[in-house]
């Protein structure tokens, strides 16, 4: 009986811990100290600069990071994408909107519907075959969806929804 | 047949052609969606804006890059991101899946080597891993970056032919594709339209088998019908003649009953009794007919009623004695133990049946004895349930053949045809016996051998009856007397004995010992158009004590039986003007309450239960069959007197 009644008081401990964890690591975003490689603008609740949430590599390395093998139009073979999903991404800045507005460094522009990010596993990746990307070879980030998995996302709307040479989204 | 297996085969072609068509069509559809997939991979219609990026991108390269003269300063960060998206553009055009197709374009192809040998001098200045370059040796660079201007210029030209191609592939592809549609739809067309053709004739063929199985529906129904029809007019015509040959036997039998009466020397009476007998047989004969007509008919009916076992036999025994006794042999009845005293029965049918058989029995032996064994069949043990009864008739007589058993309950069958010459008889007893038994439930099973004697079992099933305790002794004898007098229905030579048996009584004089009370005088009208059967009853009455009228038709038995008071009617049924059933019925509805409810008795010749059931729904009180015996009659005058709770002391 008192065994139980701790291990319950135990339980709420950990929720509660956890809804706080959850609080502060949705609430707050701390400041970049490398350069900045991605700002989210627009539609955003947490912000660390002025408006936007930036982000430099280190930030994007410490969430949780997924891998996508998939062969590509902009490669001959298969290749490995590893990065934070997008919607983790797009969470810690605290996006909501119908669209977000993808543009490269080379000004290309592209809107993803928002819930793109919510039912697909949409990668951003900062890794090709598990190096970095330069700019020169279409880094430092790569917007990526699961072609290979899902064969029904082979088509000119979401190969062109793959901004690479990421630098900047906008909610909307 | 030969047809039939060559449409087959033709069905079985255009079956595999449609599925082989409908497969290739499946595939190509396949393979359509794959390289659209696969094209869409490779970016197939982007690749035109692939190279106008690199082109694009190379102006803006452009733009940033310093002049070499004057001398400026510059931004190296922003001009290395240009650069390497630059370099980015080229890797796109040299990497992908799509710098095959497009390296076809010789344009495409001098433009990767021109770019890709100026990213190799520059990347000495902007590369990777490399220390920040200063502006006059960027500066060194720009007149190559300017001499690639004619072949990035060329990449735009490509584009566009690009696309161009691109489309005119796009629309060749359509045709093609198109046209292979069409041969296959045609193809389709054709062997549809084929198997529309052959459904067609199968459908064709299908309806003419129809029409021949109607056309053969309906003459049998035809024939059926004709069948049912002439079944009718045989019944029709029986229950005719049946009547017709009756009316005559009422007279003879009765004046020779009446004759019998007369003084007779020796020899006359000698003649009688042949005479009587030939009566008796002739009837026998015409009684099996009847009721081998009535069986197929399905008019016969069983009618189980509550019947003691030990009062039938003793009945059926007391009855065949004579017979017996008259050719000098032992008749035995054996009654099993456990027998039950009761059982659910038809005692008039039960009595046809083993009449029957004992007779046979009889006529078949010439010495030694007959024997009817009783016995109960149980299912296991003595303790368990009586389920059936079996009567057994054997006798020590001539027995039978193998040949001759399987032909015994066939119509018309004898042993073999030389006793038919020896014994006589219409050979239906026997069939209209199993048939008889069959109807209750039951069989009968033989068994002989030649010059051992024959072994008849008759098993019928037993049931209790409902109301064992309620059915007093005396009630189940009235009932058993008025059955056995109901026999006129019944054939068979047993009948016989039974008919002799009332002849004795009756010549005799003997009371019988039924106990009923003798009445005389009784005020009887007699309705019977024949003048010969008038006679006959008159006689027959008078002798009886009675008073007699008659009426000669149903008018005038009306008429008669509203104008005084009777004690008894005898109707017969068919009269001219009005028949029996129609002066019943007018006699019942008369205004005179007493009058309408005198005691009508049918004098019917034919047997056919459905008489009597037209009979009883007019309200006729009791039956005679014709011939009538002047036992029947005293004794049926004596029941309806008791019925009737009507104490008529003689006068």
């Amino acid at each position: 009986m008192g065994n139980d009644r701790r291990s319950l008081l135990a339980w709420c401990a950990v929720a509660a811990a956890g809804g706080f964890v959850g609080v502060a690591t949705s609430s707050t975003l701390p400041r970049p100290s490398g350069p900045v490689i991605l700002s989210i603008g627009g539609r955003v609740s947490i912000t660390n600069a002025s408006g936007t949430a930036d982000f430099d590599m280190p930030m994007l390395e410490r969430m949780p990071q997924s891998s996508i093998t998939t062969k590509t139009p902009w490669y001959e073979s298969a290749r490995k994408f590893t990065g934070p999903l997008l919607r983790d991404v797009l969470a810690a800045s605290g996006a909501r909107g119908a669209t977000i507005r993808a543009i490269a460094l080379n000004d290309y522009k592209v809107e993803i519907p928002f819930e793109d990010a919510q039912k697909i596993d949409v990668v951003m990746a900062r890794l090709l075959n598990d190096r970095p990307m330069p700019v020169r070879e279409k880094g430092p980030l790569f917007i990526i969806y699961p072609f290979d998995d899902r064969p029904e996302l082979r088509s000119a709307t979401y190969f062109a929804r793959c901004a690479w040479q990421l630098r900047t989204i906008e909610v909307v | 047949m030969r047809s039939e297996g060559r449409r087959s085969l033709w069905l079985l072609w255009v079956g595999a052609v449609f599925v082989l068509i409908l497969g290739a069509v499946t595939w190509l559809q396949w393979r359509q969606s794959q390289l659209v997939s696969e094209a869409l991979l490779l970016g197939g219609d982007n690749n035109a804006h692939f190279l106008y990026q690199a082109d694009n991108e190379y102006l803006r390269l452009r733009e940033s890059w310093p002049r070499p003269a004057p001398e400026v300063s510059v931004d190296v960060a922003a001009l290395q991101l240009r650069y390497d998206i630059f370099v980015s553009r080229i890797g796109v055009l040299r990497d992908s899946g799509r710098a095959r197709q497009m390296a076809l374009q010789p344009e495409v192809a001098r433009a990767l080597v021109a770019a890709q040998a100026f990213v190799a001098r520059a990347d000495a200045l902007l590369g990777p891993g490399v220390p920040q370059p200063r502006a006059a040796q960027l500066a060194a660079l720009y007149p190559e970056l300017i001499a690639l201007d004619a072949e990035m210029r060329a990449l735009t030209q490509s584009a566009s032919d690009l696309v161009a191609v691109a489309a005119t592939r796009l629309t060749e592809a359509g045709r093609e594709q198109n046209r292979i549609g069409l041969f296959m739809t045609l193809m389709l067309a054709f062997l549809a339209a084929g198997f529309a053709v052959l459904t067609f004739r199968e459908l064709q063929r299908e309806q003419k088998k129809r029409r021949q199985l109607e056309e053969l529906t309906l003459s049998l129904s035809q024939a059926q019908r004709a069948a049912e029809s002439a079944a009718a007019a045989k019944s029709a015509f029986l229950a005719n003649m049946s009547h017709e040959i009756r009316t005559p036997f009422q007279g003879l039998q009765g004046m020779l009953g009446l004759l019998g009466k007369t003084r007779l020397n020796q020899s006359q009476a000698n003649f009688l009794r042949i005479a009587s007998s030939s009566a008796s047989h002739l009837l026998a004969i015409l009684n099996d007919i009847l009721d081998a007509s009535s069986l197929d008919s399905g008019a016969v009916k069983i009618v189980p009623a509550a019947v003691r076992l030990d009062d039938l036999l003793a009945e059926v025994e007391a009855l065949m004695r004579p017979q017996a006794a008259l050719k000098g042999l032992e008749l035995r009845l054996v009654e099993l133990p456990g027998l039950p005293l009761w059982a659910h029965l038809d005692p008039t049918r039960i009595r046809q049946v083993l009449f029957n058989l004992l007779s046979n029995a009889i006529k078949f032996t010439e010495v030694g004895s007959v024997t009817l064994e009783v016995a109960p069949i149980r299912e296991a043990g003595d303790s368990s349930p009586v389920f059936a009864l079996s009567f057994v008739i054997s006798d020590t007589g001539i027995g039978m053949d193998e040949a001759g058993m399987s032909r015994l309950f066939e119509r018309f069958a004898q042993g073999d045809d030389s006793r038919s010459r020896r014994f006589g008889g219409t050979g239906l007893g026997l069939e209209i016996s199993r048939r008889l038994v069959r109807l209750m439930g039951g069989d009968i099973s033989v068994t002989s051998k030649l010059g051992e004697g024959s072994r008849f079992v008759v098993s019928v099933p037993w049931v209790e009856p409902l109301n064992e305790s309620t059915t007093g002794n005396a009630g189940y004898r009235t009932r058993d007397f008025k059955s056995i007098h109901a026999a006129g229905e019944i054939s068979a030579e047993g009948v016989d004995a039974v008919r002799r048996h009332d002849t004795e009584v009756q010549i005799s004089g003997e009371a019988s010992d039924i106990g009923h009370v003798p009445v005389s005088r009784l005020r009887v009208l007699v309705a019977e158009d024949n003048e010969v059967n008038r006679f006959v009853m008159e006689a027959m009455l008078g002798q009886l004590g009675h008073d007699v009228q008659f009426a000669v038709d149903g008018v005038e038995a009306v008429r008669m039986a509203n104008l005084h008071h009777w004690d008894i009617v005898l109707m017969d049924l068919h009269m001219p003007e009005l028949d029996g059933l129609e002066a019943t019925r007018a006699i019942r509805t008369g205004s005179d309450a007493v009058k309408a409810a005198v005691p009508i008795v049918a004098l019917t010749a034919d047997v056919f239960e459905e008489t009597r059931r037209r009979c009883a729904a007019v309200g006729v009180s009791d039956f005679l069959t014709k011939p009538v015996s002047v036992a029947e009659l005293k004794e049926c005058l004596e029941r309806i007197c008791l019925t009737e709770d009507r104490s008529i002391r003689p006068a």
